[in-house]
């Protein structure tokens, strides 16, 4: 029994934080006119291979590195931290979705591409509209010469840009299955959407008779459940992190910043605000470490764990980031200042995989099963 | 990192629950000479148990269904006995807390005043050294279950030449001393009383009833205040106790009620935040186990437990509609009857308003997060440095 961060978790931490002050910047997008492409996305990226981070949830049978989910979310809240632009998130939503879906084989195969940093991926689960409900009605496939041919639309596909291979739900005869499509042939149409958050690549993808690999593992319907939950922790863990810094930055500045005759921090109409979220960063740091923990050793409360971590910290995220521009003032409202970069992932977090309210029905769901 | 809790085999619960298996209703006494009423005291007293064992007895207590000695009496065997053993001398400890560890004497905390608790800095009750004694005079106010208490933890003025912090002492005294005069206060809730008043009139104790040194009862009173806040971040209701989100999401779902969507996603968010607390306190455990600093569990713990109890008992009482505007006790059920006045709701949510009350206001909790937490400057206090004889405290 050990409630806290032991050493070489906050190792990782440090490790990860000394890297990505010296290597990620996010001073391109903050030029106004900037775009989610101003970014280094692609060359972060490949720095970020060279560490392994992409692999460090991969089996070592794999080529990975086999960390657990506690290892994975120190590294990913220093992503958080700095919205570090690069397809960290995409890439492991596909390898999660792999790791789910994939025969032996196929895990061997393609994980062993990702781990060793030549092949990149991203997974197309969201339909147009932004439903993760729909099991794959809106993408068909059919069998063509021993393969796969995919048709139809997916939307919200994160750092589908810059993947090599798009993982898909699609219905065959009517049936649930996944399927991996190779983004470079010309019946895959990916297009950036004006997403927001800026620090993140997102694309609506139109298959059109596209080749695909059926994923042969066991159960189709086991795949979004399992990638959901540990998506859910990874936005949990980046927007506890980012509330952290929203914080700190807004005390930063409270400090220094003179109105009256003295600084703003000692007014206690900013001081209560400040003290609020300090309440809420401890509250959805514990909760997402908690939900690392309970997804690493499979224990039963890991599903309502991870939803309980991602509806809390993308609220507190979000309450966050508005106070850090109200505390700013006018200036904190422009585009050279990196508030409202915050403000929209903590927005786009809170949504990308279904609203915190969403979460909140599928702990009550849970809750109500218990009790019946 | 392990969520997991000792282990249902492990030795230390067998053998506690062999224990509890042979004495299934212990009295306080046999639970005292068992080191079972302040398990983390050092022996004598207790078990010198660490945080581990702490957690396995409120288990295995919880099991048995006993109820803990620092429930009944908080403030000897959380908030105030262990002044006594950090600051007090043999003979106090001999004298005051083999009684309060077997429940023979219950203790109260005579703190705030009528002129003012959030600024307990600035209190008025004087002791007056005349010879082997302190003459004390003043009057204390809010004093939780001072009417039934026998001992008091008090803090007065001894020098009003230095500044307000610095002249104050901490004593413990008896409640039958002449010159004591309790008045119960029927707080708004119209049931059994709570709070108390408490007139010292010429009040004479021995000086061998200060504790620690002259000047040194700021310091303590702030030890005393940090650990009964650390017990507040519990999950329940109250202070950290009474009901919790848990047993408000089963009446809710026992009742049907959770059905109504208005009400469905708020419990769904207070079961979260419930549950965080939940973990807070654990964390807060690990941090005094691994020795490394408390994180927010604290203050900021209690700033978040406090609204989340009052959260709690509204939305149990919202559920009941305008039918819980009349007196009743049935708002939702709840099979968990540990919770003395606070075992049902109606009378939880009536009290609810005080929880961002006692202990320090909720806004001067916030002070403290933003000031020592955050380090943002310090709210400007013209009397702090003044001696206390020149304030002007004619308002």
């Amino acid at each position: 029994m050990d409630f806290t961060l032991n050493d070489e978790h906050e190792a990782l931490r440090d490790s990860a934080r000394r890297f990505l002050d010296a290597e990620a910047s996010i001073a391109p997008l903050l030029i106004p006119g900037a775009t989610a492409e101003t970014s280094d996305y692609v060359g972060l990226w490949k720095k970020v291979t060279e560490l392994g981070w992409q692999g460090m949830i991969i089996p070592e049978s794999y080529g990975g590195l086999g960390m657990d989910y506690v290892d994975l979310i120190m590294i990913v809240g220093e992503i958080g931290r700095t919205l570090a632009p690069l397809p960290f998130f995409g890439n492991l939503a596909g390898t999660l979705a792999v790791l789910a879906g994939g025969s032996e084989d196929q895990k061997s195969e393609l994980l062993a591409e990702v781990a060793a940093g030549n092949s990149t991926l991203a997974f197309a689960i969201a339909d147009e509209g932004g439903s993760y409900s729909s099991n794959g009605n809106d993408v068909l496939a059919t069998q063509a010469n021993g393969g796969y041919l995919l048709t139809g639309k997916r939307g919200f596909v994160v750092d589908c840009a810059t993947a090599n291979k798009v993982v898909v739900p699609a219905k065959l005869d009517g049936n649930l299955e996944f399927f991996i499509v190779d983004t470079a042939q010309s019946q895959v149409n990916s297009e950036l959407v004006e997403w927001r958050d800026i620090t993140r690549q997102v694309s609506a993808v139109a298959f059109d008779g596209a080749k695909a690999e059926r994923l042969e593992g066991k159960n189709a319907a086991t795949v979004w459940p399992f990638v959901r939950d540990r998506l859910y922790l990874v936005l949990a863990a980046e927007s506890a992190a980012g509330t952290q810094a929203a914080l700190d930055d807004a005390v930063a500045y409270a400090k220094e910043r003179v109105a009256f005759g003295k600084p703003i921090g000692s007014f206690q109409a900013i001081k209560h605000q400040l003290a609020e979220i300090t309440g809420q960063v401890g509250c959805a740091i514990v909760a997402s470490q908690y939900a690392a923990w309970a997804l690493s050793v499979n224990d039963d409360k890991a599903p309502m764990a991870a939803a309980m971590a991602q509806s809390y910290a993308s609220e507190a995220y979000r309450d966050a980031t508005y106070r850090n521009i109200q505390v700013f003032g006018a200036i904190g409202f422009t585009w050279e200042m990196k508030n409202h970069l915050y403000y929209k992932r903590a927005r786009c977090n809170a949504e990308l995989l279904g609203p915190p309210a969403q979460q909140r029905e599928e702990v009550m769901r849970m809750l109500e099963q218990q009790a019946a | 990192m392990d969520f997991n809790f000792p282990a249902e085999d492990d030795p230390r619960r067998m053998e506690l629950r062999a224990w509890f298996a042979d004495n299934p209703a212990p009295t306080p006494q046999q639970l005292a000479d068992r080191g079972l009423s302040t398990p983390n005291w050092p022996e004598p007293w207790g078990l010198a148990a660490d945080t581990e064992l702490m957690l396995i007895i409120d288990d295995e207590f919880a099991r048995a269904g006993v109820s803990q000695p620092k429930k009944y009496n908080p403030i000897a065997l959380n908030q105030c006995g262990q002044s006594l053993l950090t600051w007090g001398t043999q003979a106090q400890r001999d004298r005051f807390l083999p009684p309060a560890l077997a429940n023979k004497e219950r203790w109260c905390m005579l703190f705030s005043e009528p002129s003012g608790g959030s600024d307990l800095g600035s209190l008025r009750t004087v002791a007056r050294r005349d010879g082997d004694e302190y003459v004390i005079n003043g009057r204390k106010i809010w004093n939780s279950a001072a009417d039934k208490c026998q001992i008091g933890v008090l803090i007065a003025r001894t020098n009003s030449a230095v500044p307000k912090h610095k002249g104050l002492s901490t004593f413990i005294i008896e409640m039958n001393t002449p010159g004591i005069t309790v008045n119960p206060i029927v707080d708004m809730t119209g049931e059994e009383n709570e709070y108390n008043e408490v007139l010292l009139e010429d009040v004479r104790v021995p000086v061998d009833a200060r504790i620690g040194d002259e000047g040194s009862g700021w310091r303590i009173t702030m030890e005393q205040l940090q650990t009964e806040r650390q017990s507040m971040t519990q999950p329940g209701t109250v202070w950290g106790a009474g009901p919790t989100a848990r047993e408000l999401v089963d009446g809710l779902i026992q009742t049907g009620r959770i059905a109504d969507p208005l009400i469905r996603d708020e419990a769904a968010r207070l079961y979260i935040e419930g549950e965080i607390l939940r973990l807070l306190s654990m964390r807060s455990l690990s941090n005094k186990i691994n020795g490394k600093p408390s994180g927010i569990e604290g203050n900021a713990g209690k700033m978040v437990a406090s609204p989340h109890g009052q959260k709690l008992s509204e939305l149990a009482k919202r559920s009941q509609g305008v039918a819980g505007m009349v007196k009743n006790t049935d708002v939702l059920p709840l099979p968990n009857k540990n919770y003395g006045l606070f075992n049902n709701w109606d009378y939880t949510y009536w009290f609810s308003p005080a929880t961002t009350l006692g202990v320090g206001t909720q806004e001067v909790l916030k002070n403290t997060i933003a000031e020592r937490v955050l380090g943002l400057p310090r709210e400007n206090d013209d009397t702090v440095g003044v001696p206390f004889k020149d304030i002007d405290i004619s308002y």
